[in-house]
Parts: C-alpha cells; structure tokens; sequence
C-alpha cells in the first residue's frame, strides 16, 4: 500500500460522517434508478413474455351474430395469421357473498381444450371437462373472493340461472387488466371473467353454430388498417361492431398506459433524482478536496506530480460512489421489488418477476463516478494550478465589500454575511444545493395532492351520482321513473350511453358516446377551472384527452358511427372541450343522441343519488332487477382507487420522500461541516477572544440559516417547475394528473429541510464546542 | 458607556508589589502518556503582581506558550494550581474559562489572529461590543497609531499594522491581563518596536498586568521582570530596576 493510499484511508476514516452522508446521498439516487428502471423494463419483460407464451392476439372485432361459416372468410383476408372466433358475452353473477352485484364475461372456449389464440394459463385446477357445467375462473376474483376449484358458481346466463363447478383458476392476456366496461379501473370484487365450454354457452345465448367475438394476428409486415377494414366489411351484414388493434383492446390499452408512465417515471424521477444527487456530489466533493488545499500544495512541493496526486482524489471518489452504488444497487433491487409487489393485484400475470436491467447499475456507477470526480478533480486542477507557495497558504481573502454593511450591524453578523458574500460563486452553488433538497420532497409529497384533487373534482364535480345503473340492454325512460320510487331513492337521471367510433380524417377512435339531458346536475363535464361545459344537441363535446388524440378542436368536423342497433353514421362538428382526469369520453344530448338511433326515449344507465343510510337496501333491490346489468357505486370505485392507485403511489412517494431527506441531510450537513472546516480558525480565535461557544458557532450558523432563508423559497419555485415538468413528460391517456401542490405540502418540504438543517446545524455545533483553541493560535490561516 | 476614557485622561498605573494576581504552584502539564509522555512544564510556581509587566524567555519547547496558555484559560495544567485573583483557572469549567477570558483577559499573538472579514474598526468592535467596560473602539485604535486606517480590511495592512491591530483589540475591554505570545514574531525590529510601544502604553496607561513571551532577549528591556525558562521550568529571574522605553530597546 503506498503512503498515499494510507492517507486515503485515514481521509476516509476521518470525514466518515461526511463519507457516510455522502455515500447515502449517491445510494439514494441509484436506488431510485435501479428500482424504477427495473420495475419498468421487468413489467415489459412479463408483459412480452407472456404476450408471446400466450399467442396473444393483435386484432379484434365484434359482431352481432354471424354464422361459422363466415370464418374462412376472414383467413382469407390478406394479411391475416391465425383467426379464431368467439362467443364473448356479458353476464350477472349470483354472488351472494357480495353486497354489491358482480358483473361477469364469459368466454366460450372450444370442448378441444387450448384456443390457438390468447391462451390460458392454469394457476390451479385443471381444464374444465366438456359436458359437466365447469368453468374457470380468473385469477383476480378467484383471489378476492378465495374461490378454490371445486366450488359452485352459479351465473345468470340470458336471464336464467345456471350453476356451474369451478374446476381451475386461469390467468389470460386478454384480462391482465380486468376491468368492467365502463369501468376505468379493474374491480376484483365485482367483475369475473369465466371460460366455459362453448357448446354450453353457445346454447345459452342461441349462437350455435356462430360467433359474436373474432381474434386475429396479424402476418408478419400486413397493415393493421387495411386487415381492420376487410375484417369489418366481412362483418358488416351480420352486425359488425368495428374492428380495433391492440391499442384499443382495453386490458392491453391499459396496461400499456401504465407502461407507458411507468417509463416516463422509470425515466423522468430517476433522472431528476440522479441528476440532482450528481449536482450535489459534485459540490459536495469539489469544497472537500478544496479543504485540503494546503495538503495538495504539500504533495506537490514534495516533489510529486500531478498525476498521483490527481489520482489520490479520483480514488477518494471511486471509493465513495462505490460504497454509495453498492448500497444503493441493493436497495434499488428491493425498492424494485416493492413496486413491482404493488402492481400485482392491478396486473394479472401468471408469474411477475422483478428483473434486474443489467445496464441500470453500470449506468448509476459511471454516472456517480463520473459526478463526483469533475467536481473533485476541477478542484485539484485549481490547486495545482497555483504555484506550492501560493497554494500552501490559504486562499487569499476575498475581496471583501464595505458597501452595503450599515454601521447598525454587529460584526458578528457582518462576519457571517461576508463569509457568503466573499465567496459568491460557492455561496450559490451552496444554496442552490440546499434549494434541490425542497423539490425532493416535494416531488414525493405532490401525489397525495394531485389524488386529492383528481378525486374532488372528478368525484364532486363531474361525476356526481352516487351510483350508475346500467341495463342489459336499452330501455324505455320510464326505467329511470321506477327506479325513482325506491325508498330512499333521491334523484334519478336516465343516460343513454352507445358505443360509437368517431372519425376525424384519418383517425377513428371508439368510445361510448354519453347522451345526457339537458340540465343533468348527475354527470357535470367542467372545465379545468370547474366551469361547466354545456352538452348540446348540435354537436360533440369532448374530453380534450380524446380531442387531442383525435386531432381535433372546436368546429372541427366528424363523422359519428353508431356501432350499435340499426348502425346510423351522421356527421357531427365538435362543439366544446371538458377536461376530465379520468378516461375518454363524448357527449351529446340525450335527445339529440336518441334521434340519431332512430329508437325513441331511451335509456342504458341511470345516474343515481341516494339517501346513505339507506343506500345498501337500494343496491340489493336495484341487483335483483332482472334487466340491471351492473351497479356501480362510487363509494366503491372509490374504495378501490384508493387501494390500487393511491397505494401504489404512496408507496413510490413514502420512498421518494424518504431519499429526499437523505440528500437534504447529506447537502446540509456537508455544507456546515466544510463551512466549519473552513471557518475553524476563525472560530477558534473568536473562543480565545472570549466569545462563548454559543456565539462562535452562532456565526457559523447564521451563515447557515441565511443559505437556507433565500434556498428555500428558491427550492419552493424548483419544486413547482420539477413537477410541472413531471407531468408534461407524463403521457397517461386513463388519468391525467393536475399540477396541483398544496400548502401542507410546500409546508412539509419547507418544515423537514429546515428541521434537517437544524439537526445538522446541532450536531456541527458540538464540533465547534471541541474546537482545539491552542492550535489556532499556533498557525496562522 | 460608563467611562468614554480618551487616551489623554489615561495615567500610568504603578505596579502593586503586595497584590499578586496570577498565582501558580506545581504547575504541570504533560502531553502524552507512559513512556511517551512529554513535560511541558514540571512543578512550576509563579507569582505575577498586578500592573507588573513580565518578560517570559526561552528556547522553544521550554514551555513559555503553555504558561501563558494556562494564565489565559486556554488550557488546564496536568496537575498543580493556577489562580487569577479569586478565579481558579484548574479545575474551571470551559463556560468558567470564556466568562474569565471575556472579561479580564486580552490576547496579542504571534500571527495576530484577526478576522478577515472584518475591518480593523469592526475587529475592535468585535470584542467591545462583549466587553462589560469597554473603551472606544475608535480610542483603542488611537493610542496604538492606527485611526487613520480604521475602514482597511486586514489583508491591505502591512505585519505591524495587523500585530496592532491586535493590541488594540486586546486593550479595548481594559483587561486586567494583557497576554502577549511572541507579539513581534513575525516582525522586523521597527515595526516590532512599534508593536511594543502600544503593549508597553496598554500596561502603563490601562493598568494592564502584562505577560510577553519571546525568544527575543532585548525584549527583556521593557519589563518589570524578566523570567527564564528551561525544561519546563523557572531557571532564572531578572528584576529590572528601570523599564526602557521600547524605542530605546536595541536587537
């Protein structure tokens, strides 16, 4: 071991506060990468590989009824792989387990066994057997509800009841993301997906011998656009409902949603995190070497060069990022883990493995490497510059300002307010470094005020039922008279909801377009500012989520395509924007709509309010209707946001917050501990002086609390800017998140970097208390 | 203020021969321990009386700076007493020894200690302001030369200029103690006498039992006494039946 590597041993050991604070500061910033970049690329890993064990398909259309027969037709579309069609229908389960009606799809799978497409996994049980009235049962529900192979199940099919045996639970591409139509986020608790032998269910909904649901992939290099349009002019004449991609297939679309926001996060926080953490090393380690200027100008009076010397801070470095990697790498593996266990119970995967992406803690090491050593070695390239003489003394005094110092000072303060003024660029990297320790925090805190928000405007503002009512199919308005007389029963508004696409040039969308009535106080689309935007009869009115996915505004043309009853098409312009956090959606006046249907008053759901205490008397009696579909209660949507999104973004925002403290303490206890380091002398001459320890460090402090008085309002600002950032790079069609900060929040980050500052501040004045008087006295600075 | 004493109003306070102020006995101060133990001093005893003005010589390490350390409540001796008045300086608590050094004592040494920041008005400021019975910060500066340069920062003075500096930051409280570690160190002989000549008029004017450690044995001139140390110990003493004046001191 040479000389050198045994003073960076006892460096090391002498600053280990300022090692440890400062490894934890870089450990913070890798696990951040490594667990978000982790749990991104593991969720696409899962996500592929189950993809392609599952022969997961690329196409879909639904249809009315159409004949078997039909299906050679559709392989012979050009571009067309593998065809498989399906009877897909929506049926009510009788769960009396469940306060609440459970909705359920069932899928008829051919007595053979496997599909060729979209195939199931078996988690437990086995295949169903033809004949006995067996089904399986998604994994999702099945955990929920603890549902074991064996047990009844008893499913009303076409409006009668028939009881089936569970004989496995199965897991399947098209629902890894199980969601109820009309429902944004999946709900285990009150939706099903059942595979039975297609014989059974066939009979059941009189499609022998037909399907109503096609999958399809697609030829290597064939246009998704072109088979889409020969798949529905096949489809046309026996009730064709429009064909989509994988895009629109809504497990898939969101799945890739959240993908697509777990990338910008695996990507943006990290960065921001890192990039920030990097800053800091980078000062952090710059004034520490420049500390021992007087140590470097030695060395390289004694005759060594540049290079070892160089080298000495580099491993000073590398020895610091590898500690801070190594933990933070360890760290970043669990943290990954965590994330991951929280989208278990949002994505159904047969298996969900965290997968370590191998480039992510070489890319933290270099980085933090490559950091800390230019702040490092600029410093040594400064000393070295100087001449030994020079640079063995002190740093010459700055140029201290008489001006703007008012006699009514005490010098005490003008000490401490030159101290920042004398060295003005370090003074600004100083407090910029403690300003990024409030966006930290910040960046973890906002989430719990954007939910908030989203949950007050979505949930006060716009959708204003307490339940949704919907029907098997469209009934008479007078439905929404008799759910009026209910006991307990408050304010009924009958809506008519029809899956539409909607055409804008080149680009279609499908949605349900919601017809309301005029003055519907039930379902309010606002404005951001919570101005309501009127539904009218002449034209649309668009989430501007979808409008701008369209590429469309107001005025703009479009053509409206009922994909439902006698399919009119009529040409509509859009005639106002509504900003909804939640999904896309469309709206017309619920005459207006009715007249395009041909079909006269007519309803598919009824927005409800209802007295609460009597509000689960209500749901029963709504359940046993034989033509409600589904209730959907908002207490219960609620519920489940709560759970599924909001614990997944507390987790992300406890770990964030966390790791923003870290940096925070390591910032300012390194700023005090080297603005000590610099000051001791002075200090030291204060004590003999006759200056208390209280007052000595009383300096010291102040300087400090100035940086913290002008970083934190400066942090504040940053904060605000950091998020908006965030949230722009954000591109989340299912839920668009507001850039909303509160005060509490902006309080928090303001309350724990100060409280942070003080700790540090406390245990930087127990050194100061032990300064060694003596040995001020015998040196000169 | 209670006193706004202008140098002129100032007169030469005699020595008091029979009212010792600093009182030593079986000073010892050791560094280390077994069988690296370094003495610094061993067994010293030592009386200094008030307004005395006492010259401490001798070679380095012949434990002159520990001396004048302990007599300013900036160490604690091994073992033995040390006494200023009825403050005890063994054994006191680290508040005790600020609370003595605030009030009592003022420190001139080798490399001046000034505070870079601060001008040479702010420097004198500085201690005054937590001094009980302070001058005129503007009045100490006068009587060591320096009220043309009240508004300099250290660094665009001169050695000397600094060194009294220091002086006057040490006599603006009226310390009862003015202790002096090598002063002039650092500088050439005019300048040091000029440095000498304010410490010698802050003992005669402000009454200020004095200590000057040097190795400089012209210094000895200028004092009541002169004290040689060796090994840690008294070896010789020298009373001086007349103080020269510093300008007349030759080295």
């Amino acid at each position: 071991m040479t000389l050198l590597d045994r003073k960076l041993l006892r460096d090391l050991w002498s600053l280990r506060a300022q090692v440890i604070t400062i490894a934890l500061l870089i450990g913070a910033g890798v696990t951040v990468l490594v667990g978000s970049v982790g749990t991104y690329t593991s969720l696409v890993a899962n996500q592929d590989r189950f993809y392609d064990d599952a022969r997961f398909a690329q196409v879909w259309a639904e249809v009315e009824r159409a004949p078997r027969s039909v299906v050679p037709r559709l392989s012979e579309i050009p571009g067309v792989g593998v065809v498989e069609a399906r009877v897909i229908r929506d049926v009510r389960l009788d769960w009396p387990q469940s306060a609440l009606s459970v909705a359920g799809r069932i899928v008829a799978l051919p007595s053979s066994g496997q599909t060729a497409l979209n195939r199931l996994t078996l988690e437990r049980g086995r295949w169903f057997e033809p004949g006995r009235s067996e089904v399986l049962v998604s994994a999702g529900f099945a955990e929920t509800w603890s549902v074991q192979p064996g047990d009844p199940i008893r499913v009303i099919l076409n409006g009668r009841l028939q009881t089936f045996s569970v004989a496995g639970i199965a897991y399947s591409p098209e629902f890894v993301y199980a969601s109820r139509p009309g429902n944004p986020l999946p709900d285990d608790r009150t939706f099903a997906v059942l595979w039975a032998d297609e014989d059974a269910v066939a009979a059941a909904f009189d499609l022998k011998g037909a399907f109503n649901a096609v999958a399809a992939t697609l030829a290597p290099g064939a246009s998704e656009k072109s088979v889409l349009a020969a798949v529905d002019a096949v489809l046309d004449r026996y009730g064709g409902r429009g064909g989509y991609g994988r895009r629109d297939q809504p497990s898939h679309r969101f799945l890739s949603d959240e993908l697509a926001e777990q990338r910008t996060l695996a990507l943006t926080v990290p960065t921001i995190f890192f990039g920030i953490a990097a800053f800091l090393l980078n000062i952090v380690l710059a004034r520490l070497v420049e500390a021992q200027r007087e140590q470097i100008a030695a060395l390289k009076a004694l005759g060594f060069p540049s290079r070892p010397i160089a080298m000495h801070y580099l491993k000073f470095v590398v020895v610091l990022c590898a500690l801070g990697c190594a933990g933070g790498v360890a760290m970043g593996v669990w943290y990954g883990h965590g994330m991951l266990n929280n989208y278990r119970p949002f994505f159904r995967f047969p298996a969900l493995i965290y997968e370590m992406p191998a480039p992510a803690p070489l890319i933290a090491v270099l980085l933090s490497v490559a950091a800390g050593s230019a702040g490092a070695l600029a410093a040594v390239r400064r000393v070295l510059a100087l001449r030994p003489a020079e640079a063995m003394r002190p740093a010459a005094p700055a140029a201290f300002s008489r001006a703007a110092l008012g006699r009514r000072w005490r010098p005490t303060t003008k000490m401490a307010l030159r101290g920042l003024a004398g060295r003005p660029v370090r003074s600004v990297l100083s407090v910029l470094g403690l300003a990024m320790a409030v966006p930290m925090i910040v960046m973890g805190l906002f989430w719990w005020d954007a939910l908030a928000f989203m949950i007050a405007v979505q949930f006060e503002g716009v959708d204003r039922a307490d339940a949704v009512v919907s029907f098997t199919d469209p009934v008479a308005g007078r439905a929404a008279r008799e759910i009026a007389a209910i006991p307990g029963v408050l304010a009924v508004e009958g809506q008519r909801v029809v899956p539409v696409r909607l055409r804008a040039g080149p680009r279609d969308y499908r949605v349900g377009l919601t017809g309301l009535s005029a003055g519907a106080q039930l379902r309010v689309p606002r404005e951001q500012d919570l101005r309501r935007v009127p539904v009218r009869p002449d034209g649309l009115t668009l989430t501007r989520g979808l409008a701008e996915r369209l590429g469309v505004g107001v005025g703009s043309a479009m053509v409206v395509e009922a994909l439902d009853g006698k399919r009119p098409a009529v040409a509509m312009p859009v005639v106002a924007l509504a900003d909804e956090l939640l999904g896309f959606n469309a709206y017309l006046d619920i005459d207006a709509l009715n007249r395009l249907m041909r079909e006269g008053d007519r309803i598919s759901q009824a927005a409800i309010r209802v007295d609460p205490a009597r509000a689960s008397a209500i749901w029963r009696s709504l359940s046993e209707r034989p033509r409600v579909a589904a209730v959907a209660v908002k207490s219960v949507w609620l519920q489940v946001f709560d759970e599924k999104i909001a614990g997944m973004v507390v987790v992300s925002a406890v770990v964030l917050t966390l790791f923003g403290l870290i940096i925070a303490v390591g910032v300012v206890y390194n700023s005090a501990r080297i603005g000590l380091q610099e000051r001791a002398w002075e200090l030291a001459s204060l004590r003999v002086l006759g200056f208390t320890r209280g007052e000595a460090s009383g300096i010291l402090l102040a300087e400090l609390a100035v940086q913290m008085l002008i970083a934190i309002p400066i942090g504040l600002v940053l904060a605000r800017q950091l998020v908006a950032t965030l949230l722009e790079l954000r591109d989340n069609e299912s839920f668009q998140i507001p850039v909303v900060i509160s005060a509490p929040t902006y309080a928090t980050a303001t309350l724990t970097v100060a409280f942070a500052a003080l700790g540090c501040a406390l245990l930087v004045r127990r050194r100061v208390d032990r300064l060694d008087l003596v040995a001020a006295l015998k040196t000169r600075e | 203020m209670v006193e706004s004493a202008s140098p002129a109003s100032l007169v030469s306070q005699p020595v008091r021969p029979d009212d010792p102020v600093f009182v030593a006995r079986k000073l010892c101060r050791t560094y280390g321990s077994g069988a690296a133990t370094v003495f610094a001093l061993r067994d010293l005893d030592l009386d200094i009386m008030a307004g005395e003005f006492v010259v401490l010589l001798g070679p380095s390490g012949s434990g002159k700076s520990t001396l004048l350390n302990i007599l300013g409540g900036l160490d604690a001796p091994t073992s033995g007493t040390a006494r200023w008045r009825d403050h005890e300086l063994t054994g006191s608590s680290e508040a005790d020894l600020t609370r003595y050094r605030r009030e009592h004592v003022g420190f001139v040494f080798q490399f001046y200690n000034l505070i870079p920041s601060l001008t040479v008005l702010e420097n004198v400021q500085l201690v005054a302001e937590i001094a009980e019975n302070p001058m005129e910060p503007r009045d100490a500066l006068s009587l060591v030369g320096l009220e043309q340069r009240l508004d300099h920062f250290p660094s665009q003075l001169s050695g000397g200029e600094q060194q009294r500096v220091a002086v006057a930051r040490a006599i603006v409280k009226r310390p009862d103690a003015l202790l002096c570690d090598e002063p002039t160190g650092a500088l050439d002989v005019e300048t040091g006498k000029l440095v000498l000549q304010a410490i010698d008029r802050a003992n005669r004017d402000v009454g200020a039992t004095t200590v000057v450690i040097t190795h400089n044995s012209a210094i000895a001139g200028m004092a009541n006494r002169v004290l040689r140390l060796a090994g840690g110990r008294i070896v010789g003493e020298q009373v001086n039946q007349r103080r020269l004046p510093p300008g007349e001191l030759d080295w």
